[in-house]
């Protein structure tokens, strides 16, 4: 009258050790051969005063409230719904301050912008990460995908948007340099090509005498981002995240998402294939039933 | 077999179909009980409060906070929801599918269980969200490399499944003969279909956090997380039955008088299964747990609850489960569901809510208005699935469409 | 970097003994949770006794069709074995069916008043042989408006049980909601087929060959089965009115 357990298993055994071998295969992109052209940010601690030019330019770019002269830097501060840049500040060698700034990090490979259902945050090919509230629909995924804590939610808004730098994508489509970097006096902050940037950041970490961490923040963090830091004291004391993979986030899903495509095509079959051996069982015990 | 006897009377259709035969005084009376004073209290504070957070926002009405983006609207309501609704599926793949017709008796009230979870848990989506008018962009801007955009079609087209499924109950209380022969007749091309999305969105839901490997738990964090999702869902399909069958058959008894389902010989049988399922996905989470080189964390306070998940709420239903079916003690099986379906509740709130920002010493605490909004979607589920049992042929049958055996 | 990859081998240990643990207790687990006695989950319309009665074997068979006890067409029943019949005049009779007489043999017959309002699942009347009687349940809602003082005064009338044993006659305004819950035409035979073979389960095994053979169930069939203080709990269950039962 049922179908055997042992068939069962048998069919679904085959058929679950196939998915799972699929998905478990989560293919890594390995260092793909990143766009020379790609715009890129390198910011070196070791020449930020902390004299907040960025984030006034900033604000004034974005249309954001005019950032509090009075805040006080050595109290963790991150971005916020209006504010799209903060500085830093952390103790460097010989009680000398140092400064960490802190933005959208316009990731090769950006999780917010894999997370978004409806590609309310997409990456430009040109670059930047961009947000179309257009298109959003609040659901919020993009804050819980990004590593370095990014997007933030206007909660408080009947119609919330996400909210966060947006590398002056306009200014950049017109062939300016984003606010921040236009406006820093003391050359913490250079604009550029990512490739040259990347160049750039080794030369100065590898010059005779350096005292700069052998690391370049952003190279290869998540993929690498478009923003690279250097600095003389750990990352993680100016408030950057640190810890996270240097896988790009895209590779994380890609095994999980791989897979049902084959579930669309393998269920069937082995679904109708289960009714069907089990209707001919039904069929055939009714038969010795009825003749027996 | 036709029904030979015309037994009507000359009352209207809305008076027999809808009031059950009672004139409008006599039906209003009948409401007045301590359960429905229970609901209506429950749904006179929670249906202003839903109408209040889409006036006033998110910000007045939850706690969610930048940390916490996610909270009970999505950690419960969505998805312990969409997981405990997954008895539609499970039973009915095992009726329509494995040929087990034993468990025809439950088949359809699971589906309605189905059907109105995922209904709720939809409500309570388009309550989270920030911007719910645009969630029809899904379907013009793919963004397809989400896993959410994966959830977000396959809950679409599943609850358009159980919708249909749905409608077969439907037209044997409308009468309507020729819809509910088509709609009989997709039963087992809609039963497939239910299986293949849900086995996508209910491991799809697992795959969302993928993307936080440094904010989730590395107990709960795996590459594998979708699997654990989509076996604990099949647990959750099978306690949901064992629970919502022993409750619906005791509470609408009257429905069932002469008709011998014998619910318990149904809850051991489902007590079996619930053992077999529950021993594998006790195992898979240890798996889980050495896979991402994560033993040392058993030993703190997080493993701790860990091991109360799955240990006290997976491994000891199981073994009750086995117990229970072996010797035949519906009681102990029905003990055994109670306590999965804890864990399972308890594992999508650690997933999404508890152990989520791990290492953020300030933790998300609901609102009381959250709270209260997630319980008011319960009971609006509960009170759908009474007065939809009282009067289609969910749990009693029509004996006008007879059931084949 | 080198940690990172030694590391690997001690997880893959563990991974692939608790692999090999878990098949090693699958075993027992497996033949643990199989074991106990089989059961029939769903025998519709056949009875309410406890699957332990029941021999361990997959039904596929049809029912058997013993013909012991009758149901006319144009009947509806009650699965308490009362039967409701829509007259021509709009109300709707009511009795107990042939099972029912034939299983109690009454010698006494208890009516309702004219007026009283009867509800549908819950005693109506009740049968008795003079020491003890048991209640059943009307199988409609509705007012009564005509009783059957004939059978009260012979209830050997009971006799025919779909004609001149009719018991009362009710005013019923949910009948379309009402009949719902009632057998009608083939599932009615149905299920009287399956009360018969019920019966037939619980007299010893030689009165159950006897009947098997075809042979006509005795008049009074539950004193036979339960013996003259027995038989009234025997009923109360076949009726669906157990003592305790609201």
């Amino acid at each position: 009258m049922r179908l055997t357990r042992r068939a069962f298993f048998k069919v679904a055994g085959v058929t679950a050790g196939t998915g799972i071998a699929v998905a478990a295969s989560a293919r890594s992109a390995g260092p793909a051969p990143v766009d020379p052209g790609l715009p890129g940010v390198l910011v070196d601690a070791t020449r930020c005063t902390g004299c907040r030019a960025c984030e006034a330019a900033c604000a004034e770019a974005n249309k954001n409230p005019a950032p509090d002269a009075a805040a006080d830097m050595s109290v963790r501060r991150d971005t916020s719904q209006h504010v799209f840049t903060v500085i830093n500040q952390a103790e460097g060698p010989a009680g000398a301050p140092r400064f960490g700034k802190k933005q959208c990090m316009h990731c090769l490979a950006p999780a917010c912008a894999s997370a978004c259902p409806v590609r309310a945050m997409d990456k430009l090919p040109t670059g930047p990460v961009v947000y179309d509230p257009g298109k959003c629909m609040g659901c919020r995924y993009c804050m819980v995908a990004c590593a370095f804590d990014v997007p933030k939610y206007e909660y408080e808004r009947a119609a919330p948007r996400v909210r966060k730098c947006n590398f002056c994508s306009e200014r950049q489509a017109a062939g300016l340099a984003p606010a921040c970097t236009s406006v820093c006096p003391s050359g913490a902050l250079t604009f550029g090509k990512r490739e040259a940037l990347l160049e750039e950041a080794k030369r100065r970490i590898y010059a005779d005498g350096s005292t700069y961490v052998r690391h370049v923040y952003g190279e290869h963090e998540v993929g690498g981002t478009s923003w690279l830091y250097i600095s003389d004291i750990p990352f993680e004391k100016m408030a950057l995240n640190t810890g996270m993979p240097e896988r790009p986030y895209t590779d994380l899903v890609a095994g999980a998402l791989g897979v049902p495509p084959f579930i669309m095509t393998l269920w069937p079959p082995l679904l109708m294939g289960l009714y069907t051996f089990s209707k001919r069982r039904d069929e055939v015990d009714e038969k010795e039933v009825h003749h027996g | 077999m036709a029904n030979g006897i015309a037994l009507t009377g000359n009352s209207s259709f809305f008076r027999e179909k809808v009031l059950l035969g009672m004139g409008w005084g006599e039906y209003l009376r009948s409401l007045l009980t301590p359960a429905n004073a229970v609901a209506a209290v429950i749904l006179a504070v929670g249906i202003p409060l839903l109408a209040y957070r889409f006036a006033a926002g998110l910000g007045a009405t939850t706690a969610l906070s930048q940390a916490y983006p996610w909270g009970i609207w999505i950690g419960f309501d969505m998805m312990t929801g969409i997981v405990l609704a997954a008895g539609g599926f499970t039973i009915g793949a095992s009726v329509q599918l494995l040929g087990l017709k034993d468990f025809h008796g439950i088949e359809r009230s699971a589906i309605l269980t189905a059907f109105l979870g995922y209904v709720m848990a939809v409500i309570g989506l388009l309550a989270d969200l920030g911007r719910p008018w645009n969630i029809v962009q899904a379907v013009f801007s793919f963004g397809s490399a989400s896993p959410l955009f994966e959830v977000a079609w396959c809950v679409m087209c599943y609850t358009t499944v159980l919708l249909l499924e749905f409608t077969v109950p439907f037209f044997e209380w409308l009468g309507w003969r020729k819809l509910h022969a088509v709609l009989k007749k997709m039963l087992i091309a809609l039963t497939v279909l239910s299986v293949v999305f849900s086995t996508m969105h209910q491991s799809a839901l697992g795959s969302l956090f993928l993307l936080a490997p440094t904010k989730l738990h590395p107990l709960w964090y795996s590459p594998f997380i979708f699997i654990f999702f989509f076996i604990s869902a099949i647990l959750a399909g099978i306690s949901m039955a064992v629970i919502e069958s022993s409750i619906s058959h005791k509470v609408f008894a009257r429905q069932l008088v002469g008709k011998h389902v014998d619910v318990d010989a149904l809850v051991c049988g489902l007590g079996k299964a619930g053992a077999v399922v529950a021993f594998a996905y006790f195992f898979i989470k240890l798996q889980g747990v050495i896979d991402g080189h994560a033993w040392g964390h058993l030993a703190t306070g997080w493993g701790a609850l860990f091991l109360v998940e799955t240990v006290g709420l997976v491994l000891v239903p199981s073994l009750l489960f086995a117990w229970g079916a072996r010797h035949r003690e519906p009681r102990a099986v029905k003990v055994a569901a109670v306590l999965a379906v804890g864990g399972i509740i308890l594992n999508r709130l650690n997933v999404a809510v508890i152990a989520m920002n791990w290492t953020n010493p300030i933790r998300y605490v609901p609102s009381w208005m959250e709270v209260w909004v997630s319980l008011t979607l319960v009971t609006l589920g509960v009170v759908a699935f009474r007065w939809i049992v009282n009067r289609m042929p969910i749990i009693r049958e029509d004996s006008a469409f007879p059931q084949e055996h | 970097m080198t940690s990172d990859f030694l590391a690997i081998y001690p997880a893959k240990l563990m991974e692939y003994g608790l692999a090999i643990t878990y098949l090693l207790l699958f075993i027992p687990m497996w033949r643990y949770v199989q074991g106990g006695q089989k059961v029939l989950a769903v025998q519709p319309v056949q009875g309410r006794h406890d699957a332990e009665r029941w021999p361990a074997v997959a039904v596929a068979a049809p029912w058997p069709s013993l013909g012991w006890f009758q149901v006319p067409a144009g009947v509806a029943l009650h699965p308490g074995h009362t039967w409701a019949r829509l007259e021509a005049d709009g109300l709707v009779s009511v009795g107990v069916d042939d099972f029912a007489q034939r299983l109690v043999a009454p010698s006494t017959v208890e009516l309702p008043q004219t007026g009283a309002v009867v509800t549908q699942g819950e005693a109506a009347v009740a049968i008795g042989d003079g020491r003890h009687s048991v209640p059943l349940v009307s199988p409609v809602n509705g007012t009564v408006v005509a009783v059957n003082r004939a059978v009260a005064e012979d209830p050997n009338l009971l006799q025919n049980a779909y004609g001149t044993g009719w018991l009362f006659k009710v005013k019923a305004p949910r009948l379309e909601a009402d009949q719902r819950q009632l057998l009608h035409a083939q599932a009615a035979r149905h299920f009287l087929d399956g009360e018969a073979e019920a019966l037939a389960m619980r007299a010893s095994p030689e009165v159950g060959q006897v009947l098997q053979d075809g042979g006509a169930p005795v008049h009074g069939l539950a004193r036979v089965l339960a013996g003259d203080d027995g038989w009234e709990a025997l009923a109360r269950e076949f009726f669906h009115t157990e003592k305790g039962t609201p």
